[in-house]
């Protein structure tokens, strides 16, 4: 077990930084011993990679517990499954996965992102309309609770789904099994179109879910806010490509004080470059299409040092006018983002703090010195709620607490199983605590 | 918490009857809401400043229900009471001032220092920069707190914690009401908005208006014959 000095940490969006201590562990046996003998008020939390852009990988005075060393991978070509660490990277998976024609059946934008990590957000892919949220193929989830015991939790658990989605706050994930699927190649065919507005990139995308595997559009809020962009649409293919050199090997964008290069001006050039770029049709290697930013290391430094927030949000098919209301409040603010990202989900899943819900779900970036912003976010949070929406909370930073209940109609489901879980509230994050989560 | 706009979420004012403390708690409410406790005489909570086990009692309650994000410590008192003797008023000024002040400070650093984050707000005056004859008991309070929150500014670097010290030089409120107004006063208002500066600020020390910051040099430099003629005024 590894201690280190309390060292200021952030989420992605490297705008709020906060004071924790970290260890980190390589076996069950560590985890238990810092279970056993957690003394602080401030409690403890699992990490992954910190890809979680706010404050649900952060716990100001009490102790962050980094679990990358558990990452022992298994797979099982016969069952076409894979039994793996709460710190393997679902790019490592995929690696190995490959060698074995399987592949997991719901990826994130990014490869560098831990099994708990995955578990905790209940994240979603580009594939969410056929295969549902992550947690749909996870058959067993080995959890170490507050108590310092191991449990085999199944989707027959209630423990189960309230750990999944549940941003790390019922217990350590230590091994999880998931089921793989067969491919025929390492690649996806690819068709991309351009469309100029929302409406024709929404048309495009209902017409593609049923015969594509992964259907995803970006889209450009910059210049005059029309929703133009690329939609990208893809199915597992057969003939396979070579995959590039790894992505350890990318670009890294360095630290500079005081920088930031975002811009209305900068984002409004490089989303028209981008906009105009040739669109790509053939096989595309998995990992490349995946996690299309992984070659550029460190790409969240662009915005300096306030740093910039993702918000995500869902809403139900019908609601598709706010939209406008979004696109011509953001207008007014001169808030620029870089590529925005439209999908329509699939169904929902049993975790009552799960994301994903069928509707569109809509990711934007942005710095954090856009002025009113702020505000901005905030009032469109309420028109969000009043139609039904919600938001991300891997992703969140800054929404207030009161419109949980709203957003999650089963929080307090979520909190009954937790704190039967948990009595002595030894899991806790900075998440937790802005918004009154345990 | 803070949320990602570094937007308190969490505060505490501490001499709910400072119209300095108000004005300030009424621009930091302005672009966000965040939940605001008001400490004093008609508050949320009453509090014997004076009383060591109220102090207490205030600071478990406060850290009990949540995370502070901020705490403005705005009591204080001239000890110009008429009713009283001077040195009643000296010991008034002390207890207030200093004692009560202090150990609340203390109190509540330490409890910041648990959750590694947290930012304290101490009005402290012009007043302490020399010994005036008018005023100078009062200033020795403030002098003494003035001093203590530096020392714990400067202890509490890398903790997450901060101290910042606001000093205002003549503020036109109720406390002053009746006074002679002195050059470079200000509304209250006005220094609220030192204070959201101060807050802001990387520097432990902020005055309230800026120029102050001079005339406290030439104030504490100035031969003391040429002082008592001016301060005389
Ligand atoms: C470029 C990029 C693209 C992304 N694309 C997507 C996407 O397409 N879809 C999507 O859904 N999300 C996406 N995300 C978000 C990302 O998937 C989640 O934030 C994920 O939780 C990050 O995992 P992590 O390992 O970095 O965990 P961290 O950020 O370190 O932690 C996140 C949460 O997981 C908990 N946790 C971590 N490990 C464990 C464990 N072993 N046991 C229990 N709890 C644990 C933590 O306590 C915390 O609450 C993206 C993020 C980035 C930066």
């Amino acid at each position: 077990m590894r201690r280190a000095e309390p060292q200021p940490t952030s989420g992605w969006g490297n705008n709020f930084h906060s004071l924790g201590n970290r260890v980190s562990a390589s076996s069950i046996a560590e985890l238990q011993e810092i279970v056993a003998k957690n003394g602080s008020s401030r409690g403890l939390l699992p990490v992954g990679l910190h890809r979680s852009y706010g404050d649900s990988a952060l716990n100001s005075g009490g102790t962050l517990i980094d679990m990358v060393a558990l990452n022992q991978i298994d797979i099982d070509p016969l069952r076409k499954s894979a039994v793996v660490g709460g710190g393997v990277t679902i790019a490592a998976l995929e690696r190995a996965a490959l060698k074995h024609s399987l592949f997991p059946p719901v990826v994130p934008g990014t490869g560098f992102v831990t099994m708990g990590g995955a578990i905790a957000a209940e994240i979603h892919g580009k594939s969410h309309h056929k295969t549902g949220s992550f947690s749909q193929s996870v058959r067993r989830i080995v959890l170490l609770l507050a108590s310092g015991e191991i449990t085999h939790l199944t989707p027959a658990d209630p423990q189960f789904w309230a750990t999944v989605g549940g941003l790390g706050l019922t217990g350590i994930i230590l091994e999880v099994e998931i089921a793989l699927r067969e491919l025929q190649s390492n690649a996806v065919d690819v068709t991309e179109y351009r469309v100029k507005n929302l409406t024709s990139m929404i048309d495009l995308l209902i017409r593609s879910d049923n015969e594509f595997e992964h259907t995803v559009a970006w889209i450009d809020l910059s210049g005059d806010y029309r929703g133009r962009g690329v939609v990208s649409l893809g199915n597992y293919g057969a003939t396979p490509v070579k995959i590039g050199a790894k992505d350890s090997k990318g670009p890294s964008i360095p630290s500079v004080a005081g920088l930031n290069f975002i811009t209305p001006l900068s984002v409004k050039a490089f989303n028209e470059i981008w906009y105009r770029k040739p669109l790509k049709t053939g096989p595309v290697s998995l990992p490349k299409y995946m996690h299309p930013l992984d070659g550029i290391h460190n790409w969240n430094r662009i915005y300096g040092d306030a740093g910039f927030l993702q918000y995500q949000f869902v809403i139900d098919v019908g609601q598709e006018e706010i939209f406008e209301k979004l696109f011509a409040g953001l207008r007014g603010l001169k808030a620029a983002s870089f590529l925005g990202v439209l999908k329509k989900f699939g169904a929902a899943s049993q975790a009552p703090l799960s994301f994903p819900r069928p509707g569109w779900t809509l990711t934007l970036d942005y710095s954090m010195s856009v002025p009113g912003l702020e505000k901005f976010l905030r009032e469109f949070d309420q028109e969000l709620v009043s139609r039904g929406g919600r938001i991300y909370l891997i992703k969140d930073s800054r929404v207030e607490a009161g419109l949980l209940p709203a957003m999650y109609p089963e929080l307090n489901r979520w909190r009954e199983i937790r704190m039967a879980m948990d009595p002595n509230q030894l899991w806790q994050s900075d998440q937790a605590r802005r918004l009154h989560l345990c | 918490m803070l949320n990602g706009f570094k937007s308190i979420g969490r505060l505490a004012l501490i001499g709910s009857g400072s119209e300095i403390g108000q004005a300030l708690v009424t621009k930091l409410v302005a672009d966000n809401s965040p939940e605001v406790i008001l400490i004093g005489r008609d508050g949320d909570f009453g509090l014997d400043i004076t009383n060591k086990a109220a102090r207490e009692g205030l600071v478990n309650q406060l850290f009990g229900k949540g995370d502070l994000d901020l705490a403005i410590i705005a009591v204080g008192v001239l000890g110009n009471n008429s009713a009283k003797s001077e040195i009643e008023n000296l010991l008034d000024a002390m207890d207030v001032n200093y004692l009560g002040t202090v150990h609340l400070l203390a109190l509540i650093a330490e409890r910041m220092q648990v959750q590694a984050h947290g930012t304290i707000l101490v009005i402290s005056s012009f007043a302490q920069v020399r010994p005036r004859n008018d005023n100078f008991a009062y200033g020795s309070t403030k002098a003494g707190l003035d001093f203590y929150a530096r020392g714990l500014a400067a202890k509490l670097r890398g903790t997450g914690v901060e101290v910042k010290i606001l000093r205002p030089g003549f503020v036109k409120s109720k406390m002053t009401a009746g006074m002679t107004v002195a050059p470079f006063a200000i509304t209250t208002e006005e220094c609220a908005t030192f204070a959201m500066k101060a807050l802001k600020s990387k520097k432990t020390v902020t005055w309230a208006p800026s120029l102050l910051k001079y005339v406290a040099v030439v104030f504490a430099t100035m031969p003391a014959a040429l002082f008592r003629k001016i301060s005389q005024r």
